[in-house]
């Protein structure tokens, strides 16, 4: 069930039925008995007294599709028992309160789902060529630090 | 014979670098990444500070890298995805 070059990216936000769609697809498969969703939903920071309305996000697109590849071989080799892997990422703004990373894992039990969607997490905030602009209600913005 | 030696490659500049160079993509003349390097930050100064990584047609080099034409070299900003 190892999927090819995905295009992870999508334009603004995640909505939250596609999140709900991509969940009922799994239905059909019934050796699953475990999912493991991660959601990063963007934060209203608060730096010094400027608020955080959003993240525009950019990428090196071509390279993110190359290392996403790699990585999705590396999560699949680790941990053999995974069923199936699906990772959205937002290009564009998404706005404070929406969500713009979707990894969703799926195993025949919890553990796998759950320390692979960790691991897959982890590595596509160090590993991926994505950056986000921080936008702050007066126009003005700084450029996000992954901790 | 200099021009012998000289590649022209693309460069491609991301993130919060692009807002040092004022643009994102253009082609230059270059042997290997540290004259690359050393072009770059002698156009931006600005560049000296900053902390990045290169990538050489999409694969991140550790070391100095010969370059070939119409080799792709990217700077690349601290990853901040999610």
């Amino acid at each position: 069930m190892k999927d090819k070059r995905k295009n992870i990216f999508q334009t603004g936000a995640i909505p939250a039925d596609f999140i709900a769609t991509s969940i009922q697809k799994h239905a059909t498969n019934k050796t699953i008995g475990a999912h493991s969703l991660f959601l990063g939903q963007v934060r209203a920071d608060a730096i010094a007294d400027k608020t955080v309305e959003g993240i525009e996000y950019t990428a090196y697109e071509e390279m993110v599709m190359e290392q996403m590849h790699q990585l999705r071989e590396g999560i699949f080799e680790k941990y053999p028992d995974l069923t199936c892997m699906h990772v959205h990422h937002s290009l564009g703004m998404v706005k404070a309160g929406e969500i713009c990373l979707f990894v969703f894992t799926s195993s025949k039990h919890r553990k796998v789902a759950i320390d692979a969607c960790e691991e897959t997490v982890e590595r596509i905030k160090a590993e991926l060529p994505i950056w986000g602009k921080e936008w702050f209600e007066d126009d003005t913005h700084q450029w996000k630090i992954n901790n | 014979m200099l021009n012998q030696t000289l590649k022209t490659v693309t460069i491609k500049v991301f993130g919060q670098l692009a807002d040092i160079t004022g643009r994102a993509e253009w082609q230059l003349q270059a042997d290997d990444t540290d004259d690359l390097q050393t072009q770059m930050q002698t156009l931006y100064p600005a560049l000296r500070t900053k902390n990045y990584l290169i990538a050489v047609n999409k694969t991140l080099i550790s070391e100095n890298t010969i370059l070939n034409d119409e080799d792709t070299v990217a700077l690349l900003p601290p990853f901040a995805g999610g």
